[in-house]
């Protein structure tokens, strides 16, 4: 108990002091010194609650009384403040809210809880220690950040007052606040903490006093105050109808509520709660406070916006989640109105060049993924929406404290200005890659949560979930990959600017950088020291939906990319040739060349943003009426027919069966794929020349051509256009190996795909990172090529799931039947996506094979000697995969079916050899669109077919 | 042969030609002559090729590109110069605005005369080129070695 007061009276003393202290070094020692009192009591409370079972205190009742009447006091000054400014600047909509807000509170207070005794208070379980962590460590890590950070922005700032003491004041009252939300067990403790926090939220936006700022942060505060009134007309209701009001026995009363009259008296909290849960988490149609919340200064978007007030929101759904399982309709509404923010808010951050603006968009989508993991309910389900929580935590933080960083220093949060930062800032530049990196791709946190999201809405049956999951995970491919491509790029030789960056904004960024890799890395140890008893806890099970082998394999992975990227990337000894301009090159660093009529030219180039498909003008609007509606029409529902459904147990719930994913296995699979992946692929190469060739009426070269050019490039000189473009093959090379072994070792065919696109991401980076024009359009089309074909390649997974009760391949071997029997729509859209991934026209954007030449050479274009050899073998590698994907469809337990499957896959290759010498490349609008439309019928169809089907049959 | 000669990619300037010899480049590279049999593959990339195929005469508005052209390859290299203003600028040879043939601005390895060039006199010259080639290859493996 001693642990929660000091958790909570730290920061609570530490505001005050901050409002106290005006002189700025007596400011820095003082926050540093209660950040690190902070940050180590949340470290001791973490380890002295290490994996106990819920702790409940029960405070003496003259103490609890008095807590509750501070607690009431707080509430109404909270009120009486926003009452205050909304007079001040004449907003209507904001007065009107805080009036109703005080007089709920009051009402409350003196009559409806009047007398009423709580049996605790406090509660402690495995979630709030991770929360508490996250609070304790990331919080106090932003606080020594925003030190540095305002000392930076007062002196880019000078024509406004320094009110540094109010900035740091509130930031610790807010964290003070946020520790009250994980420990409270009181509903009306609870709320207050909740409402303080919005409070902090409205002052700190609207902290520099703009025009913009003023009005953003109204537009906050209204936001949060819908969701704040329908917590207390929660927690009135709850009060009147005789529900508990100590949470944990709310959601416990409530779980036993299924099929019992009682469930209709729950219905209209659990479903008022979910929608305060969503306000605060940004959910669309809400999601316009968090993106005007960016004005903002940095650290306050790092902490309030990204890393724990917003995930105050989705803590207290995934708390209701086991609700969620009881309550279809508020189920739906959390499901439904999480999924469609996930897939549309991924969509708008294609279109924004702001960083700032994109971070708020990923952050609301992550959200949005997470309410939807708390609607599914599933101890999978959360388990999956707790490491988002984590993940998403450290590494965003991590990546604004970067931009604010940037910001100050090259002058801009545009990411277009970010160009060549991989020099201009060569460590911040690392640590914001390495932010980026954990953000989407695999084996980083982020995406091996989304692994466990698509397994626990397939084993449950969520078609909708998993087409918005499919698309949605598509659009971050590319809205994070093209960044870090801008990040990526190598120019000349210039000086390095981040010499002048403070310390206290260095230890922050390296303390969330270490963070990021720690929960990377230990990833199994968080699971079974955290995650699994909390879920154990509530629903007395923890299924994984990850091996622990799978978790190593990626925790393996990390610590090399980490390795890499702080080690020796750019440290190779290359001779450094100018990049290819198409005609003279004048100033190579600055991409100025002679052109045929003489004058001298700049080529310049900027990312895709993809406007008129993904642009706020095109999406925002139906996006935010579709979330809207379905947001009334369930609240609706919900409160007139929510129990009446009474008890719905889940209509599917697959268990995944875990065939042969142990780290051996994959060892062994990799050294079987290392010899044939190259041997069958160069093969392949030959046999697919020597077609194209008959096709066009010629004899062409022979059988072992493709070995004798990669033997050809590898005798060249060794030189290239920088130190690190050879390093990123290198690495793609090695990941498209590690997929073959994992997919040849019988093993994750999930984990498999995600490897793929890993590698795919490398080779992107070493195009991008030559900054030359034409390597850049490659790049740029090699990014659009993956997320045309994404969402397919999911929907694979997903059927073979459905199919074989498995994602491993070994798994296949027991069938009775093969995939292709009930899955055969999936495979036609493989074949449809195939072409894409094998870069075959029509659908040969990024470069090709063959000797068409459009852009000089695409992707490769800066690419030579060794580098461009191991490309040729990564996709000779690629293909030999590629065709054993199509192989897996005609797999049964007969192993006479093996014969079947490599013929069936010869064919398959012949196929798209005709289809390459019939078509004509299309653009890459019809690319997208045709290859996303397939992927959707097919997928749709298919996985819908496949869900009815297991749960009548 | 080793597997630089079984390997040629060429890449192909058109300087200051009248376009026959352009032509009969491109012929050569037609499924009629099939270059591919021998590995022969038309890059449009200077990293990516082996052999230089020069057509037309050297001026000074075409020198700077097929100097920029021939240093962006990289080693071995070999350039044939295609048809006689390549190799000498032919009748155009005493133009006020003509500085010579291709040897002018870079070495030129393999000399394939005509008005216009012959496919088969083309691919005759690359065949010749590949033995050049494989001397280059074996000079800077052999000097790849001493560095070491």
């Amino acid at each position: 108990m001693e642990l929660i007061v000091s958790l909570v009276g730290v920061p609570c003393l530490a505001a005050l002091l901050m409002l106290a202290v005006r002189c700025d070094k007596a400011r820095n020692v003082l926050a540093v010194a209660s950040v690190a009192a902070i940050g180590l009591l949340s470290v001791v409370f973490a380890v002295r609650y290490l994996g106990e079972s819920p702790v409940y205190f029960v405070l003496p009742e003259s103490t609890a009384g008095v807590l509750g009447i501070v607690n009431f006091l707080i509430e109404i000054a909270v009120g009486a403040f926003i009452l205050a400014y909304a007079i001040r600047y004449k907003r209507m909509l904001a007065l009107g809210l805080a009036l109703v807000q005080l007089v709920m509170a009051v009402w409350i207070e003196v009559s409806v809880l009047a007398g009423h005794e709580f049996s605790t208070q406090m509660r402690v379980d495995q979630l709030s220690v991770i929360m508490a962590l996250i609070i304790g460590i990331v919080g106090s890590g932003i606080c020594v950040y925003a030190l540095g950070y305002m000392k930076d922005f007062q002196e880019h700032h000078p024509e406004q007052k320094d009110r540094r003491p109010w900035f740091f004041a509130l930031m610790f009252a807010f964290l003070a606040a946020m520790f009250n939300i994980v420990f409270s067990d009181n509903m009306a403790w609870i709320y207050t903490a909740w409402e303080v926090t919005t409070l902090c939220s409205f002052l700190l936006i609207g902290f520099t006093k703009t025009d913009e700022a003023i009005n953003n942060a109204f537009r906050q505060i209204v936001m949060n105050m819908l969701g704040g009134v329908a917590f207390q007309v929660a927690i009135a209701f709850a009060a009147l109808n005789g529900l508990p009001l100590v949470f944990s026995e709310f959601l416990m009363a409530g779980a036993m509520s299924a099929g019992t009259a009682a469930a209709a008296l729950f219905a209209v909290p659990v479903v008022l709660l979910a929608f305060a849960g969503m306000t605060k988490a940004a959910q669309m149609p809400f999601h316009t406070w968090l993106l005007g919340a960016m004005v903002a200064p940095t650290p306050t978007s790092a902490l309030l916006h990204s890393s724990t007030m917003v995930k105050a929101g989705v803590f207290l759904l995934i708390k209701l989640s086991p609700l969620f399982l009881v309550f279809p309709i508020a189920s739906g509404m959390v499901v439904i109105v999480g999924g469609l923010t996930f897939l549309f808010c991924s969509f708008l951050a294609i279109s924004q060049s702001n960083a700032k603006r994109v971070l708020a968009y990923s952050t609301i989508a992550n959200l949005g993924l997470i309410t939807a993991c708390a609607g599914v309910g599933t101890p999978e389900a959360i388990w999956a929406a707790i490491f988002l929580v984590v993940f998403h935590a450290v590494a965003k933080s991590l990546l604004f404290l970067c931009v604010g960083t940037a910001e100050h220093h090259i002058g801009s949060r545009n990411i277009e200005d970010m160009d060549e930062l991989f020099e201009r800032m060569p460590r911040l530049a690392r640590f914001m890659m390495l932010g980026i990196m954990t953000m989407f791709i695999a084996p980083f946190g982020m995406l091996v949560s989304k692994w466990a999201t698509l397994v626990s809405f397939a084993t449950t049956g969520q078609v909708l979930l998993l087409v918005l999951l499919a698309f949605g995970s598509a659009a971050t491919f590319m809205f994070w990959g093209k960044w870090l491509g801008k990040l990526a790029g190598i120019a000349a030789h210039r000086e390095s600017e981040e010499v002048t960056v403070n310390k206290t904004e260095w230890s922050a960024i390296i303390l969330m950088a270490v963070l990021v890799v720690a929960c990377c890395v230990g990833m199994p140890f968080i699971s079974s020291a955290f995650v699994e008893p909390y879920l154990a806890g509530v629903y007395g099970m923890a299924p994984l939906a990850i091996g622990f082998d799978n978790m190593a394999i990626m925790a393996i992975i990390v610590a090399f990319i980490v390795v890499v990227l702080f080690g020796t990337l750019g440290k190779a000894k290359k001779k450094v040739v100018p990049v290819y301009m198409a005609g003279i090159t004048v100033d190579s660093s600055k991409r100025v060349f002679k052109g045929a009529l003489g004058g001298e030219r700049e080529a310049t180039s900027r990312n895709w943003y993809l406007e008129g498909i993904f642009g706020e003008k095109r999406l925002d609007k139906p996006a935010t009426i579709v979330t809207a509606a379905v947001l009334v029409v369930c609240l609706v529902a919900s409160i007139f027919a929510g129990g009446t459904l009474g008890s719905v147990s889940l209509p599917m719930y697959l268990q995944t069966a875990s065939l042969n994913e142990s780290v051996f296995s994959t060892l062994i699979g990799i050294v079987v794929f290392l010899v044939v992946g190259p041997v069958l692929g160069c093969l392949l190469a030959g046999l697919d020349r020597i077609i194209s060739a008959r096709m066009q009426g010629r004899v062409g070269p022979p059988l072992l051509q493709p070995y004798y050019d990669v033997r050809k490039l590898i005798a060249k000189d060794d030189v290239s256009v920088n130190t690190v473009e050879g390093t990123y093959i290198t690495m793609a090379l090695i990941f498209t190996l590690i997929a073959g072994g994992v997919f040849f070792g019988g093993g994750n065919f999930l984990m498999c795909v995600f490897l793929v696109t890993l590698s795919a991401l490398f080779f992107i980076l070493a195009a991008y990172s030559s900054r030359s024009p034409y390597a850049e359009i490659g790049a740029d089309r090699e990014i659009l090529q993956v997320m045309s074909y994404e969402p397919m390649i999911l929907f694979v997974a997903v059927g073979m799931l459905l199919t074989m009760g498995t994602f491993d391949v070994a798994g296949l071997f027991h069938g009775s039947a093969p995939m292709i029997v009930a899955a055969w729509p999936i495979f036609i859209g493989l074949l449809f996506v195939l072409t894409i991934k094998l870069r075959k026209s029509p659908f040969d954007l990024s470069y090709s094979h063959h000797a068409h030449q459009e852009l000089v050479k695409g992707v490769t274009t800066e690419m030579s000697g060794r580098t461009l050899a191991k490309v040729e073998v990564m996709h000779w590698c690629e293909n030999v995969l590629f065709m054993a994907w199509v192989a897996m469809f005609f797999v049964w337990s007969n192993p006479a079916s093996i014969a079947l499957a490599v013929v069936v896959a010869a064919a398959v290759y012949f196929l798209e050899i005709w289809i390459d010498n019939n078509f004509a490349r299309v653009k890459w609008q019809s690319c997208l669109k045709w290859a996303w439309i397939v992927s959707l019928v097919a997928g749709l169809v298919n996985i819908l077919g496949l869900v009815l089907y297991i749960i009548f049959a | 042969m080793s597997s630089v000669s079984k390997s040629p990619w060429v890449i192909h300037y058109d300087g200051s030609s009248c376009n026959g010899c352009d032509i009969e480049v491109l012929a050569a590279l037609t499924p009629l002559y099939d270059v591919e049999r021998f590995g022969i593959i038309n890059t449009g990339n200077p990293k990516h090729a082996d052999i230089f195929l020069v057509t037309g005469s050297v001026n000074e508005q075409n020198i700077d590109v097929v100097k920029e052209i021939y240093d962006q390859m990289v080693e071995p290299k070999v350039v044939v110069a295609c048809g006689i203003c390549a190799c000498s600028a032919g009748i155009f040879h005493d133009c006020y605005n003509i500085i010579g043939g291709v040897d002018k601005a870079i070495p030129v390895d393999v000399y394939v005369p005509g008005c216009a060039v012959r496919p088969e006199a083309i691919i005759d010259g690359v065949v010749q080129g590949l033995g050049i080639l494989e001397e280059k290859s074996k000079a800077l493996a052999a000097s790849k070695k001493k560095g070491e």
